[in-house]
């Protein structure tokens, strides 16, 4: 770990880890931790033999099932945390490069050997790469403890647990999923991570509103002035929440190679470069 | 060339002026040359049909029996 904590860029990216551990890494296991306690309330509360039936109804359905075909069922298990890590993610951008110009540790930054370039770099990889490995090591460690407990019970209760197994295959299987989804769907949204991370740049106080309010005028203005509309169409032609989710591995490439996908990812990184422009200014 | 980097990158706001005219331009002319249009959102369930396309077909359809009844109406008062 020392050795890779030498090289700059993984530097940079555990500064961004220890810097927004409570967003990253303890918003997630805060909600994992309330699905868990409300879980077992949930179980503490029924009839004995309605949950040993549950238990063994589980193991009897998963039962012999390929985990590949079962996975993106689950993925639905994973949708607390995604929304949290998006959440989390949009306050991670609004304030990557807003906040250390408001406390003035970007000075401090800018005199290391670090590019304004790969500074901004950083962030994007955060988001992209490793926010989503932190919700998905969370969500193991639930899905691990959960199926642990209902096997327990189930043993307790002498019910054939077996097929709890290919259940807990099937959840790891679906965390691949969850993590490639996290990981395409930033991509996918390239756009909208550059256009956050260039207000985190510009604005001297309040970026949401910078951002939202800019995204605003101009789609208006557009169609005051040209009476086309775009903008609004190309945000509403990236809307589809299928375009979100992977679940098939072969999708992966399609997916990361599309036209669509590039296009957004060019769109994004004119932004990029505007963020990376902008950063030479601290007020 | 040199000028021209040295306006664009003079302040904060020529940045950003310079950045969104860039973005704009590029979804511009690729929303123009592609002829893109809004892909609707289409949710396939067995459960229920939801197209966004029918709110605007109705709303369009809405809006034509309205004009049909304040034509009606002036010819009326007429």
């Amino acid at each position: 770990m020392n050795r890779l904590a030498s090289i700059p860029f993984v530097a940079l990216l555990w500064r961004e880890v220890l810097e927004n551990r409570t967003l990253f890494i303890w918003a997630p296991v805060m909600l994992a931790l309330v699905l868990f306690v409300f879980a077992a309330w949930l179980i503490s509360m029924a009839p004995n033999d309605q949950v040993s039936i549950s238990i063994q109804y589980l193991s009897e359905i998963f039962d012999g099932l390929s985990p590949l075909e079962i996975a993106p069922i689950l993925m639905i298990l994973a949708v607390p945390f995604m929304v949290i890590l998006y959440v989390c993610a949009l306050i991670y951008l609004l304030g990557a490069l807003y906040q250390d110009r408001k406390d003035l540790s970007v000075l401090f930054w800018q005199s290391m050997p670090i590019s304004n370039a790969t500074t901004v770099l950083s962030k994007v990889v955060t988001v992209a790469a490793v926010a989503p490995f932190f919700s998905v090591t969370v969500l193991l460690v639930f899905y691990t403890l959960a199926l642990l407990c209902l096997t327990l019970l189930g043993v307790a209760y002498e019910v054939q647990v077996a097929g709890l197994g290919y259940l807990f295959l099937a959840a790891l299987t679906s965390l691949i999923l969850v993590y490639l989804s996290a990981f395409t769907a930033t991509l996918w949204l390239m756009p909208t991570v550059g256009w956050l991370l260039l207000f985190s740049a510009f604005a001297r106080r309040a970026p949401f509103l910078w951002a939202a309010g800019v995204f605003i005028l101009i789609g208006f203005l557009e169609d005051f002035l040209f009476g086309s509309q775009y903008l609004a169409n190309w945000v509403e032609s990236r809307a589809n929440p299928n375009q979100y989710l992977i679940y098939n591995l072969s999708d992966v490439t399609e997916r990361m190679f599309s036209y669509d996908m590039l296009f957004g990812v060019l769109v994004g990184s004119i932004l990029l470069l505007g963020a990376i422009f902008m950063r030479r200014f601290i007020d | 060339m040199s000028l021209l980097k040295s306006i664009l990158l003079r302040n904060r706001f020529t940045i950003l002026l310079a950045t969104l005219s860039l973005y704009m331009l590029v979804l511009v002319m690729e929303g123009a040359l592609t002829g893109r249009e809004a892909r609707v959102i289409d949710f396939e369930n067995p459960f229920f049909d939801l197209n966004i396309r029918d709110f605007e077909d109705f709303q369009d359809s809405q809006r034509n029996e309205d004009d049909k009844d304040f034509l009606t109406d002036e010819s009326t008062i007429l």
